[in-house]
């Protein structure tokens, strides 16, 4: 029975490793940077050619993922770094007017689709790699904080919590020990979509030129500034979009494949025959699936 | 019912909500220029006539509250200011990008809506065989993959290698019905996150619903399998689906950008791009007010439908 | 698998031929045996009833009469269905069964559809139509046309199960399986599922019942099978074996419940330890306002004594149980406990407060965190209330556990490795390291079998007799619990309409409603067999 997850263990592995592993290691095995030669030219001691302004695109390769997998791991640690506090008070304080405060500007973010926010504060702002960073984990925290109210509030809702207050227990024992450790694999859940939604924003706006300088080594600009070349030289562009579609993808199919193997020994745990049916409702696959 | 009306009311609340902080946002936009606007905005050529031009159209040297009274006003009335660079109304620009726009998003939802639902029964009927392995699987890997990417490696493979289709719609203006070949390759590369998304979601329901104690019921009383699963499965799977269907607009909106930009499209993602490229503070405006508006008004009718599908769910939104 | 249709009639019975028959089943899942050498005949217009605790293989018998087994299960034996081999089900949790997504039309259309496929296309619509109303009415169901178009949400519990009955009938089903029809409920809604599966039978339709409420199995049995750990120890005509049990698991399952108190002690003689005065409590409703559920203008609860809290669901007795133990801070009034008012709301109420009054959950699965050690959180208690040492609480936890016959090796496990009757005597050791004056126990034996909470009412029995100090205050909607209570206070629609002695209050109720309610449960205990 544990054959198929390990498969698709294996594959989401393989197919994240290489595009991982350039990302994190590239900029320790790239040599001197070569003189400038003509643009688009193939072979001639570039083995994946030149790019529009004559670098060599290998070393451009090499130096070009890691913006966008640091980049990505920040913006999730930050938003998560908001979402946590603001989610959690805002399912556990019983005092009204806090939890509106804290939930309501959040429901009208989330109506503004996250590209353009992150356009519009281009516009004015020109922001560098950590304002891409800082962006794109705002228009996630709407998102998260929902995500961790609701994980708490359905855990902070059982006869469990009311039985600990009932022991005398402090609200940080209770938030922390019972709710925080009731919500962490709905959280270990929507990490793994999150990242996946965040690689996909961080390459987009790169692509569409926010955060990046117009000649930066990014896989994301890489492909943008050699597409006028892509005729000649398609290399250029190529590698790096594969690349790109190997870091999403894999990130994607790896998270997928521990889910299911979560929900695997969610399932094998026998508590008993007749659980009510609300256990298996508040366990939607289709919900963790589904978040972009 | 009561319920249906107060939730109505709270959703159209919400909604209208929504409307004014998108406004208040975007015009607030300005007021985070670090230093002097005007100076801000000119960028690469700040001789003294141009910063005072700019500061002349946005009415700069008035107090904030006025320029966004004013602001307010003209949206109301439909005047959405003037641009910097070429000084032409917004509204004009926003009127030359829509239509192809549109057709590249009426053309997506159209053909989204029969391929998600399609795929997503297709798989949920055979689950656990090879069509659903093949579904799920291609939908999961797709799913998670940028439109750019995607879409720069179905030109090189597509239009360049093979020559079958043009790699861009350079050339044929806003006339792309005229060039359905053209719309080929975007409206793919649209398709290919929502549709995934939507199929994973019909399947996941599907299936849940056909493990459930009420589809056991029907079966029990001898009831067909294909009228089970269009029946009585099928529609447990349409709320959360209309739900999707809502978020993908967001999805519809970031592809349309990055699609126009790719294949040299006319509409009003390139106008979005090249207004801030030139850092055009009321054409963004005007476009993000745009693009917002719409997307409030899209959520909340997608709300409203999933409601009337599943009237238990009300309490979600 | 066996599950064949005998289409020849059984010859050599002296009564009907049964309808369904089971001969030598065995069911396993995974290597274990979870039904072993079942036999079983059903007869028409008979009820025959499977009895035992949860987890003795009743569902899965009566499943194997549908031809359902549990996945993955290796099955040996013969299942035997009459010519037309129809068998409905109503499940324990009718709403599961009702597609909340359709109309309550939905599937009774469709199971009538082919019932009409005779007729001209023209007529079939109206002929299906016809057949549905049929049905409903059939069910006891008034107003048809309208709880058609409703949701399943929309309708009561009550409604929900009597349209399940509906499709059965609806079905021509020859039998029905009704699994654990009354868990759960009221004496008046136990009344009205007793008095609804006789009529099934009196239209010569099998019932089979799968319970383990004793009083409804007297008032509707024809036949009796007794099961346990999946073999039926004792089976035979109801009138034998419900008077002269042969096996003595069916004499443990039949024992009346042990005499609580004795009447006369303590009550009357003790101060008040808590005292209500004009309590009432809201409740917020769908539309943001808020709904008054209960009003309480007196009520005294003293030393030494304990005192029943009985009524419908909905009656508001819960909500009082939360309201005393701070879980309910939206009400008004005065709670007393030793002359000095109780804060509202737990938050605000000290450790001395906290300890004084404690409260056992309905469900002692959902009351215990799943992830430490049982013995680490009824330890707890005793810490944080009253300032014990870590391993001195430990000691005193594992020397009450040890007492309600729980031993160190199970209370070192994880919740989910304990039965529902082992945690909720956890649960009671928990409230009992704060020393409480005051126990309230709200539903905690409504979920259990007949043996189990006979166990735990005995455990209450004890404390209220080693603990002089102690008051009990037992939310029931069960009679025959509140019966053991010295004093008993019936609540209805957030009123209290009654309250006195215990033998008055069940022996001669003043208020209409307190009648109704033990007449019904006089009826339910004296109707044996037909």
């Amino acid at each position: 029975m544990t054959k198929p997850w390990t498969a698709r263990f294996a594959l989401g592995i393989s197919v994240v490793a290489v595009p991982l592993v350039l990302a994190l290691l590239g900029p320790l095995l790239v040599g001197e940077p070569g003189a400038r030669t003509a643009s688009f030219t193939v072979g001639d001691g570039h083995w994946l050619g030149t790019d529009f302004v004559g670098r060599d695109v290998w070393q451009q390769v090499l130096h070009g993922g890691r913006p966008v997998v640091l980049t990505a791991l920040a913006a999730t640690t930050l938003s998560y770094l908001v979402a946590l506090p603001v989610g959690l008070v805002g399912a556990l304080t019983h005092r009204r007017w806090l939890e509106e405060l804290l939930m309501r500007p959040l429901d009208v973010l989330l109506a503004v689709p996250s590209l353009l926010l992150i356009l519009l504060a281009a516009t004015v702002l020109s922001p560098g790699p950590v304002g891409l960073a800082l962006l794109v984990a705002l228009v996630n925290v709407p998102d998260a904080a929902r995500l961790v109210r609701a994980a708490a509030t359905e855990a902070a809702a059982r006869p469990a919590v009311e039985a600990l207050r009932m022991q005398g227990e402090t609200w940080w024992s209770m938030a922390v020990g019972y709710v925080g450790r009731s919500m962490l694999r709905t959280l270990a859940a929507d990490a793994g979509t999150r990242l996946t939604g965040v690689l996909y924003l961080v390459a987009t706006a790169a692509f569409l030129g926010v955060g990046v300088a117009p000649d930066a080594a990014d896989w994301a600009v890489m492909v943008d500034r050699n597409r006028t070349g892509l005729s000649v030289q398609p290399w250029a562009v190529a590698v790096p979009a594969l690349l790109i579609v190997a870091l999403t993808m894999g990130t994607n199919l790896l998270f997928d494949a521990a889910l299911a193997n979560n929900r695997r020994s969610d399932r094998g745990r026998g508590r008993g025959t007749k659980l009510p049916d609300a256990t298996r409702t508040a366990h939607n696959p289709a919900g963790s699936e589904a978040r972009p | 019912m009561s319920g249906l009306r107060s939730f109505l009311a709270r959703r159209l609340l919400l909604g209208a909500l929504q409307t004014v902080a998108v406004v208040l946002l975007v015009f607030a936009l300005t007021e985070a220029l670090p230093g002097d606007a005007a100076v801000a905005l000119a960028g690469d050529q700040p001789d003294p006539a141009r910063i005072a031009a700019i500061r002349e159209t946005m009415h700069l040297d008035r107090p904030t509250h006025e320029r966004l009274a004013d602001w307010a006003t003209g949206l109301l009335h439909g005047d959405l200011g003037t641009s910097l660079t070429s000084g032409r109304p917004v509204g004009q620009y926003i009127a030359d990008g829509f239509g192809p726009t549109l057709l590249l998003a009426t053309l997506t939802v159209a053909l989204l809506v029969p391929i998600g639902f399609g795929l997503g029964v297709l798989a949920a009927r055979h689950e656990g065989r090879l069509a659903d392995r093949l579904i799920s699987s291609a939908t999961l890997a797709v799913y998670a993959v940028p439109e750019f990417a995607l879409g720069v490696l179905l030109v090189t493979v597509l239009a360049l290698q093979l020559g079958w289709l043009p790699p861009t719609a350079v050339g044929y203006g806003t006339d792309l019905l005229g060039h359905p070949a053209a719309l080929v390759l975007p409206v793919l590369v649209l398709l290919s996150r929502p549709v995934c998304s939507l199929s994973r979601l019909v399947r996941a329901g599907m299936i849940d619903a056909l493990a459930s104690p009420y589809v056991a019921q029907a079966r029990r009383y001898g009831i067909s399998g294909t009228r089970i699963r269009y029946a009585h499965a099928l529609p447990n799977a349409l709320a959360p689906a209309a739900q999707q269907l809502a978020r993908t607009i967001d999805w519809l909106l970031c592809g349309v950008i990055v699609v126009e930009a790719l294949y040299v499209i006319p509409g009003l993602g390139t106008v979005l791009l090249n207004a801030v490229a030139e850092r055009d503070v009321p054409v963004v405006q005007g476009l993000a007010v745009v693009f917002g508006v719409l997307t409030v008004v899209l959520n909340l009718g997608a709300d409203l439908v999933a409601h009337g599908l599943a009237p238990r769910a009300g309490a979600a939104a | 698998m066996n599950h064949a249709d005998d289409t020849t009639a059984q010859v050599g019975d002296t009564t009907a031929a049964p309808v369904a028959e089971i001969r030598n089943l065995r069911v396993e899942v995974g290597g274990r045996a979870i039904v072993d050498g079942v036999s079983l005949k059903v007869l028409p217009g008979k009820v025959t009833a499977l009895v035992g605790a949860s987890g003795s293989g009743k569902t899965t018998t009566g499943l194997a009469l549908l031809g359902e087994y549990p996945p993955g299960a290796h099955v040996a034996g013969d299942v035997r269905l009459a010519a037309d081999g129809l068998v409905g089900y109503i499940p324990q949790h009718p709403a599961a069964a009702l597609n909340p997504a359709r109309r309550v039309s939905a599937l009774l259309t469709d199971i009538a559809r082919p019932q009409v496929r005779h007729l001209p296309r023209g007529r079939r619509r109206t002929a299906a139509r016809e057949r549905v109303l049929h049905a409903l009415a059939q069910a006891q169901l008034p107003d048809a046309e309208v709880l058609l178009r409703r949701y399943p949400h929309q309708l009561s519990g009550g409604q929900q199960q009597r349209v399940v009955l509906a499709q059965a009938l609806l079905l021509g089903a020859q039998a029905i399986v009704a699994d654990e029809p009354t868990t759960g409920q009221d004496a008046l809604t136990k009344s009205r599922i007793v008095d609804q599966l006789a009529a099934v039978a009196a239209h010569g339709i099998a019932v089979v019942l799968l319970s383990h409420d004793m009083d409804v199995v007297r008032a509707l049995a024809d036949e009796v099978s007794v099961m346990r750990a999946g073999r039926v120890v004792e089976s035979g005509p109801a009138q034998r074996l419900l008077l002269a049990p042969r096996h003595e698991w069916t004499r443990e399952l039949l024992r009346e419940q042990p005499e609580f108190t004795k009447i006369g002690s303590a009550t009357g003689t003790g101060r008040p330890v808590l005292r209500i005065r004009d309590l009432t409590a809201h409740h917020r409703n769908t539309t943001g306002g808020t709904t008054e559920v209960l009003r309480l203008t007196e009520l005294d609860l003293r030393a030494g004594e304990s005192l029943a809290v009985v009524g419908r669901s909905g009656s508001g007795k819960t909500t009082l149980a939360r309201c005393l133990a701070g879980l309910h801070r939206d009400h008004d009034g005065e709670i007393l406990i030793d002359g000095t008012p109780l804060p509202r709301s737990l938050r605000d109420r000290t450790r001395t407060q906290l300890a004084a009054v404690q409260y056992v959950f309905q469900d002692p699965r959902a009351a215990f965190d799943e992830h430490r050690p049982v013995l680490h959180q009824v330890a707890r208690t005793a810490i944080r209330l009253r300032g014990t040492e870590t391993s001195a609480a430990t000691q005193e936890a594992l020397a009450t556990l040890t007492g309600l016959d729980l031993p160190e090796h199970l209370v070192r496990r994880r919740p989910w490795q304990l039965s529902g009757g082992e945690l909720q005597r956890a649960a009671l050791a928990r409230t009992l390291l704060a020393r409480p004056r005051v126990l309230i126990c709200d539903e905690i034996t409504s979920g259990l079998d007949a043996i189990t909470r006979r166990g735990i009412l005995g455990v209450l029995t004890t404390l209220l007799h080693d603990r002089d100090d102690l008051s009990l205050l037992l939310i029931t909607h069960d009679l025959e619990t509140a019966s053991l209570a010295h004093r008993i206070a019936v609540l209805d629609t957030g009123e209290l309409i009654e309250q006195g002695p215990a033998q008055q209050v069940l022996t001669a109720p003043g208020h209409p409603f307190t009648v109704s309610l033990t007449e019904t449960a006089t009826r339910l205990r004296a109707q044996t067999g037909a």
